[in-house]
């Protein structure tokens, strides 16, 4: 379990990187945290020919607020995120999220434009990434893009970021105020990848719902949300029945597949116990949106 | 949390160094990373091994195509079972039990490929990158045989694994007693189920490795093993490559971990040497986590159909099980195949008073990592069947599951009790364990609680396991029957040197259970010094003339014995030198914390001055007496029979109705190993021991697909509880006398993991008491849980599932 001899360089901005990118094509991969490449790599299941560190690329973490957004830094740590007053306030969702990531010292390694880039569909981020309607950025040598948090993710371990793009940033649009949020997730062990999870939002206004979203992980290619069970909900009052019927939507909206550790039949029916509570807890958590 | 909640009388009447919570000495070393493992061995030249290993289940090897790793940086040459055969014979695991087969096992693959993960190829390297470069470039063509991978469908013998057995059923046994049939018709009830129990992997935390080294001056071999079994490996060493034992040593420095999974021979320890001699550059493997999960032995595999009769008033009176036990490809050296699925017929009956019993077991070969022994060998299986059917039982009788419980164990009166199975308990509390784990465990108030929460909805359950095992087992009965080993003895030699130092070598190996010091307290207390004065040896083939190392919960008392007796000779032996000193007669000396003296006066000399006068200091002592005396003495014991162990475990659960998560909510442990030597390590043992227990009664799996690939190659799939996993649990320790072995102490390493994986199952069961749901398979995983609550739900018509 060793990886096959690879060049090393280090770049120390987003130029240098793009540059070394086009020069090197698909032989090389960015490394930052390195906590699911590097693994990778030891079973040989990537090799690539170049590795280029952007670790040094400045500033190396930032989490801001601006323009109705907090913009992140592509190499901010899940811990930093995770331990952010500024998240914690305007998007307490994604502190809860950020406590179900692997373990703390994975945590501390791991960034958060690997964690998209990696983009295990059984991931907290990419999920959040989607049910926060995040946009992400990207830079090539001369040009830089911004990609939609819906059109990222385009398979199990498969982007919209090309050979020769690394992402820059994520930005969350801020939520409506008084959002109230939840987070659910199943797995085997503490730290594990979840079987499935369901994040969601809900606000509300004269005890009706204004808008909701879900978004579930570990339930398919990539995380997806769940539009139908999102419709179903908006503009009700969350009553039994009307949870019911949303859970009844995520689970017929999704198509999991068996593997190892839970059946497609086990997982849909997670999905809709997991969106249950989380919907569930965001709406006890709403405020009304007037205030 | 943990509790002494009886005290042995000699505790009270003597609070000694045995029975004194000393920390362990090894700690410091090995918490701080000072401690030395064979990978950390750097060695000059040394040259490193890459495997390439089987993709196939079953196939008749072709061509080897090696040229291009031969031509590959830094490799020394490339490797297949023809060069190892010329200088070492194959690995043939004997037994002279009836209906067994011996299987050999080629260091190399020869021929043909039985398992994923096989070593066929070995590519050796300047360092490991490079060897697992050209290892990528070694192509290998196998053709296809017929799969054997279903041990029910491997019986019938449709494809052999091992052409030259002509079955696949590589052991074979019955125990009878009793006329089972007649008990059964005329029971008046009868519980009965299909049990399946799924391979495990012991997943110790160091991997496996070896490095060996070949002087060619002395034509001497030297093999640095993380092994349990350093001097066994000596002796089976010597045979295959048919060097003499003095000229083969083989240590076991710091090792990480065992659990069984290291106290065998392995291809890989066979593969090293030979290449270190043939290469004379000394030789090193280091197994990855794939590899250790992948070609490590395997355990616990076994499909057990059993039923339990009984009395209206809740009496046993017939057990009949048939066990069948995947045993994989090979069979292991030296326990052979039949060392696992054996024990499980042997201690079906459990600690119960049962006359009637037929256990039948047979030993079927499939395309598997070899199965050998794993913390508790087949007795975590019997005890998981046994229990369930004692719930089952009490369930359908209407019965407490305590009290049919307390009604049919052994008591205390009735022994030495001889169990169904033929196995003799000397003498163990089993009532006491009972009573004292449900004291501890509040059960009556704790079946109140739970009505109510059942009331509330939630699925909480209680579950109570009982076991007895065998331990420190001596030469009569051995702890590999048939095996032309012995495991009945160890020897001990303890010797004060010139300065007054003690120490005290064994050729036990401890890895992880704090052997150091817990001998080092039995020496000290028997020879009258203080515990940081003896060093102690182990895990050295060199140490002792022989040994066969650390297994089956025997150091403590094999080794411990061994302690007790060669202390007494030599404390003898100091007294008497110490006499013409003291100028006092023998039995008026005393030797207490390293000084010895004469009673009731204050005239002492420390040992430092005793080894003075005794090697240095010619005229203090007469010559006759330098010479007819030694401060070294060496002594083996023989415990001949071994002694019983017996515990309760009592389990609370809770399951999520929903996601069908199981969480393990309270644990208690009420067990009784004998004169206890360190309460802290002993509580240490039952936590790990239970930990390893709850991953397999909930977690660990090894999957193969019906191909026979193993898809469970990282600890991704490979699913061992987390700290975070295992609860809080309480540890009673009962101390009744041993009357069979020196010291009256028992084993216990092993116990936790043998009552674990049946107080969970039958707590989870217990949980689900209002469906029909039978909990008998394990691992209990979510998605099992899924299954199994659903398809009782559908039976019962009031699905709450989509899906």
């Amino acid at each position: 379990m060793k990886p096959p001899a690879f060049e090393y360089v280090v770049a120390e901005t987003v130029e240098e990187a793009t540059a070394r990118l086009a020069e090197y094509g698909d032989d090389a991969r960015p490394i930052a945290g390195g906590q699911s490449l590097v693994p990778m790599m030891n079973f040989r299941l990537v090799s690539p020919a170049v590795l280029i560190d952007i670790r040094k690329i400045a500033p190396p973490d930032t989490i801001e607020e601006a323009d109705g957004h907090v913009r992140i830094g592509a190499l901010t740590r899940h811990r930093a995120l995770e331990t952010s007053p500024l998240i914690a306030d305007r998007f307490p969702v994604v502190t809860a999220a950020m406590k179900h990531v692997a373990h703390l010292a994975i945590r501390n390694r791991g960034t958060i434009g690997g964690s998209l880039c990696h983009a295990d569909p059984a991931a907290e981020l990419p999920a959040i990434a989607v049910l926060l309607d995040a946009r992400i950025s990207v830079a090539r040598q001369g040009g830089e893009r911004t990609i939609e948090a819906r059109d990222f993710f385009e398979g199990a371990l498969w982007t919209a970021v090309g050979d020769d793009e690394i992402v820059t940033r994520i930005d969350l649009p801020l939520l409506p105020p008084g959002a109230g949020w939840g987070f659910h997730e199943f797995a085997r062990r503490h730290g594990d990848f979840g079987l499935a999870g369901a994040a969601a939002t809900v606000t509300k206004s004269a005890g009706r719902a204004t808008e909701v979203r879900i978004a579930l992980l570990g339930v398919g290619e990539t995380p997806v949300r769940a539009h139908a069970a999102e419709a179903l909900l908006t503009g009700s009052d969350f009553g039994p029945d009307a949870v019911a019927a949303a859970a009844v939507a995520v689970r017929d909206g999704i198509d999991p597949t068996d593997d190892l550790h839970a059946s497609a039949d086990y997982r849909r029916h997670l999905a809709g116990v997991l969106a249950e509570r989380a919907l569930a807890d965001a709406w006890g958590r709403a405020g009304n949106g007037a205030s | 949390m943990s509790g002494i909640a009886t005290a042995g009388a000699a505790d009270v009447a003597r609070p000694g160094i045995v029975g004194a919570r000393v920390q362990r000495r090894e700690d410091p070393r090995l918490l701080t990373g000072r401690g030395t493992y064979v990978d950390d061995r750097k060695v000059d030249g040394a040259v490193h091994i890459a495997f390439c290993r089987s993709d196939r289940a079953h196939a008749r090897i072709g061509r080897i195509d090696a040229a291009g790793a031969r031509q590959a940086p830094g490799v020394l040459g490339v490797f297949t079972a023809g060069d190892i055969d010329a200088v070492a014979r194959p690995i043939r695991a004997t037994s002279n039990m009836p209906d067994y087969r011996a299987t050999e096992l080629e260091p190399l693959a020869r021929g043909k490929v039985r398992y994923v993960g096989e070593p066929v190829v070995a590519v050796v390297a300047e360092n490991r990158y490079l060897a697992e470069d050209a290892a990528g470039l070694v192509s290998v063509d196998y053709d296809p045989l017929p799969e054997v991978t279903d041990p029910e469908a491997a019986l019938e013998d449709r494809a052999l694994l091992h052409e030259s057995a002509g079955t696949n059923v590589i052991a074979a046994r019955e125990f009878a007693r009793g006329d089972v049939d007649g008990a059964m018709a005329g029971a008046a009830i009868v519980v009965e189920d299909r049990f399946r129990i799924r391979r495990k992997t012991p997943s110790a935390i160091e991997n496996r490795s070896c490095l060996a080294e070949f002087e060619a001056g002395r034509q001497a071999l030297t093999l640095h093993a993380s092994t349990q079994v350093p001097g066994l490996l000596r002796d089976a060493l010597a045979e295959i490559f048919d060097l003499p034992g003095r000229r083969l040593r083989v240590v076991a420095p710091d090792v990480g971990g065992g659990f069984g999974a290291k106290a065998s021979l392995y291809p890989e320890e066979v593969v090293v040497c030979a290449l270190a001699m043939r290469l004379g550059r000394p030789v090193k493997w280091t197994s990855d986590r794939m590899e250790d999960l992948t070609a490590t032995s395997q355990a616990f595999d076994e499909i057990v159909r059993a039923r339990l009769a009984l009395e209206p008033d809740g009496r046993f009176v017939a057990l009949d099980a048939d066990v069948i036990g995947d045993v994989g490809a090979y069979s292991i050296y030296p326990w052979t195949a039949s060392l696992e699925p054996v024990q499980v017929v042997s201690f079906l009956p459990g600690p119960y008073r049962l006359q009637n019993y037929r256990g039948r077991v047979r030993a079927v070969a499939t395309s598997k990592a070899p199965m050998g022994p794993y913390r508790g060998v087949g007795r975590p299986i019997s005890t998981f069947v046994m229990e369930r059917l004692v719930d089952m039982a009490a369930k359908k009788l209407a019965m407490d599951p305590a009290e049919l419980r307390a009604r049919n164990l052994v008591r205390d009166d009735e022994f030495p009790y001889k169990s169904g199975s033929g196995i003799v308990w000397d003498r163990s509390g089993f009532q006491d364990c009972l009573r004292s784990a449900l004291d501890r465990f509040g059960y009556a108030q704790r079946r109140t609680e739970q009505a109510a929460a059942r009331n509330e909805g939630r699925l909480v359950g209680i579950g109570i396991a009982s076991y007895a095992e065998l331990t420190g087992i001596g030469s009569r009965i051995s702890a590999a029957p048939g095996m032309p080993i012995n495991t009945g003895t160890e020897r001990a030699t303890i010797e004060i040197d010139s300065t007054g130092g003690v120490t005290a070598a064994f050729g036990i190996a401890s890895h992880g259970q704090g052997l150091e010091t817990t001998l080092a307290q039995i020496v000290a207390e028997e020879l009258g010094v203080r515990v940081e004065d003896v060093e102690i040896i182990h895990g050295d083939s060199a140490a002792v003339a022989h040994s066969t190392g650390t297994y089956a919960s025997r150091s403590t008392v094999l080794a411990g014995g061994a302690a007790t007796l060669s202390a007494r000779a030599l404390r003898k032996q100091a007294i008497e030198a110490a006499s013409y000193l003291l100028e006092a007669a023998e039995a008026d000396i005393e030797m207490r914390g390293g000084v010895i003296s004469v009673a009731g006066t204050d005239s002492s000399i420390t040992l430092r001055e005793l080894a003075r006068a005794f090697y240095t200091e010619m005229r203090r002592i007469p010559k006759e007496a330098r010479e007819s005396l030694e401060l070294s003495a060496s002594a083996t014991y023989d415990p001949f029979f071994g002694t019983t162990t017996g515990a309760t475990h009592v389990a609370e659960v809770e399951v999520d109705p929903q996601t069908f998560g199981v969480t393990v909510r309270n644990y208690v442990v009420a067990e009784d190993c004998g004169r206890i030597v360190n309460p802290m390590i002993v509580d240490g043992q039952v936590h790990g021991g239970v930990a390893q227990g709850i991953g397999a009664a909930l977690y660990e799996e090894v999957v193969h697909d019906e191909s026979g690939q193993i898809l469970t190659g990282s600890f991704v799939d490979y699913v061992v509880p987390s700290a975070a996993e295992i609860p809080d649990m309480a540890v009673i320790h009962l101390e009744t006398e041993s009357p069979s072995t020196l010291g009256g102490y028992r084993g216990m390493g092993e116990g936790g993991t043998i009552g674990a994986p049946a107080a969970i199952a039958n707590a989870v069961a217990d949980a689900l008491s209002g469906l029909d749901a039978r909990v008998n398979e394990l691992p209990i995983t979510p998605d099992r849980l899924f299954r199994l609550i659903r398809d009782a739900e559908q039976r019962k018509g009031e699905s709450r599932y989509e899906a």
